[in-house]
């Protein structure tokens, strides 16, 4: 701010006329309204002589000198972060401006999908989180809608428009009946994100036991298992044999293998044999005495 | 046992005094570790509202997380932008918002600037918790001195109410900020 000295009343009216020109030559400072990402922009100043100009914001801070009464060219370059820009005008005195970036048009989506591993026919098993992004990586705020597809194979199994609300949009979903890869996509216009869940069988559903007598005592196996949708159950997965008899009761637990668990149980008298995989009981078999 | 060491203070030892306050002080923040960035902070008031969270609500444990690790980068991000030191965000930015720190930083230095954040004020509102619980987006409602230095001048000092979307999600022990975008409102 420019300062006058006067001494004498005489002087007054020189002053309030030099204090007049000078500011009409004070700087002054105008900066645009929200302007988008990736976009130059301009910003106006008023006076005359020299004065440094800062810009200040994510991303970039400039500290140059310009020519007051002039435009000042921001490039695109320096724009790039949605956020709060500071510019600051200073000769002698400083004056300042704040203006705003926000997100460009959405270019990238990130997807978020859990499990990446699921039982079928599972109740919103399956859960997915979608934000958008434009060039930049700015989280595009304005609400978009995006299409959320659960397929298999060549057939979709569930089909929504959700739409984005502070940048985020969400979805819950219900696992398919087959066990195999589902294709999870989100899409919104010509972009498209895809991520993959594996479908795995369910608990076993009707397990049934077979077997028979050796000499070394009772070979028991069951029959291929698989989920009350007919999925074959992961190899792995453990069937606990139960023998009870005159000796009491034994346990032995064996794997699936190729869909089928077997046990040999040492037992000479009468016994009676179940099955069980996680909660399901199979059905049971009874062995009379060995003669 | 106060009495005690202002008596050793105003003895013949005391020149003992100041280099032992000294090493306990250097001890003390060596130890703390981070939680010395955080405490030293101007983040004055931090409060979350988390009523409207969802679609998973947020547990008080993760919610008392939250505004710790929020704290913390904050703390961080202001000695960053005031020292021009990339140094601080290393932790608990990552992503967009640790990339564009370290653009400011570098930029800063490279033209003389420095910013100092003081007295500042946080009003979190949860918007969005995932199903999942691996991301969290908050609304925070801040107001702070912000003072710009051209060198050792400080050639703009003013009180700011900005509004910041936050993106946070968890990393091995911490939350960490992905995004920090100011907009102009909500």
């Amino acid at each position: 701010m420019n300062r006058f000295k006067c001494a004498h009343l005489g002087w007054l009216a020189t002053c309030l006329i030099g204090a007049m020109v000078a500011a009409s030559y004070a700087q002054d400072i105008r900066v645009p309204n929200i302007g988008l990402a990736g976009e130059s922009a301009t910003i106006s100043t008023t006076g005359g002589g020299r004065a440094r100009f800062y810009l200040l914001g994510p991303g970039v801070s400039r500290n140059t000198e310009v020519r007051l009464g002039e435009e000042i060219s921001i490039p695109a370059e320096d724009l790039r972060v949605a956020g709060e820009y500071l510019a600051l005008l200073c000769s002698g005195s400083c004056r300042s401006g704040t203006f705003y970036v926000s997100a460009a048009q959405p270019a990238s989506l990130t997807f978020l999908v859990h499990p990446s591993r699921v039982p079928v026919a599972a109740s919103d098993a399956i859960s997915g989180v979608v934000l958008a992004f434009d060039q930049f990586r700015n989280l595009v705020l304005a609400p978009e809608t995006i299409n959320v597809q659960l397929s298999a194979g060549n057939a979709t199994l569930f089909s929504r428009s959700i739409r984005t609300q502070n940048g985020a949009a969400w979805f819950r979903a219900t696992s398919g009946k087959l066990a195999g890869a589902l294709q999870v996509t989100a899409s919104m216009g010509e972009l498209s994100t895809r991520r993959a869940v594996q479908e795995a069988a369910s608990d076993p559903c009707n397990l049934r036991i077979k077997g028979e007598r050796t000499g070394a005592g009772i070979t028991i196996e069951t029959e291929p298992v698989h989920d009350c949708a007919g999925n074959a159950v992961p190899d792995g997965t453990i069937v606990t044999f139960t023998a009870s008899g005159p000796g009491g009761k034994s346990t032995v637990d064996a794997p699936i293998k190729q869909g089928i668990a077997r046990a040999q149980i040492e037992a000479s008298g009468g016994e009676i044999i179940s099955a069980a995989s996680g909660v399901v009981i199979g059905n049971e078999l009874r062995f009379g005495a060995q003669p | 046992m106060k009495r005690r060491d202002e008596g050793t203070c105003t003895s013949i030892y005391a020149f003992l005094c100041v280099p032992r306050v000294a090493i306990l002080l250097t001890l003390f923040l060596t130890l703390s570790g981070h939680s010395y960035s955080a405490n030293t902070t101007t983040a004055g008031q931090l409060e979350i509202d988390a009523t409207k969270a969802g679609p998973r609500a947020l547990e008080a444990l993760t919610e008392r997380g939250i505004l710790r690790d929020y704290r913390f980068a904050w703390a961080s991000m202001t000695q960053a932008l005031e020292f021009n030191t990339s140094d601080p965000l290393e932790g608990p930015f990552t992503d967009e918002a640790k990339a564009w720190l370290q653009e400011t930083v570098a930029s800063q230095q490279k033209a003389g600037l420095s910013q100092r954040y003081v007295n500042q004020n946080h009003k979190l509102v949860v918007v969005f918790y995932a199903p999942e619980g691996d991301l969290i987006e908050l609304q925070d409602n801040a107001d702070f001195q912000r003072q710009v230095l051209d060198g050792r001048n400080t050639i703009q000092e003013e009180h700011v109410v900005a509004r910041y979307i936050v993106l946070m999600t968890p990393s091995a022990d911490r939350w960490v900020v992905r995004q920090l975008q100011a907009v102009p409102h909500f």
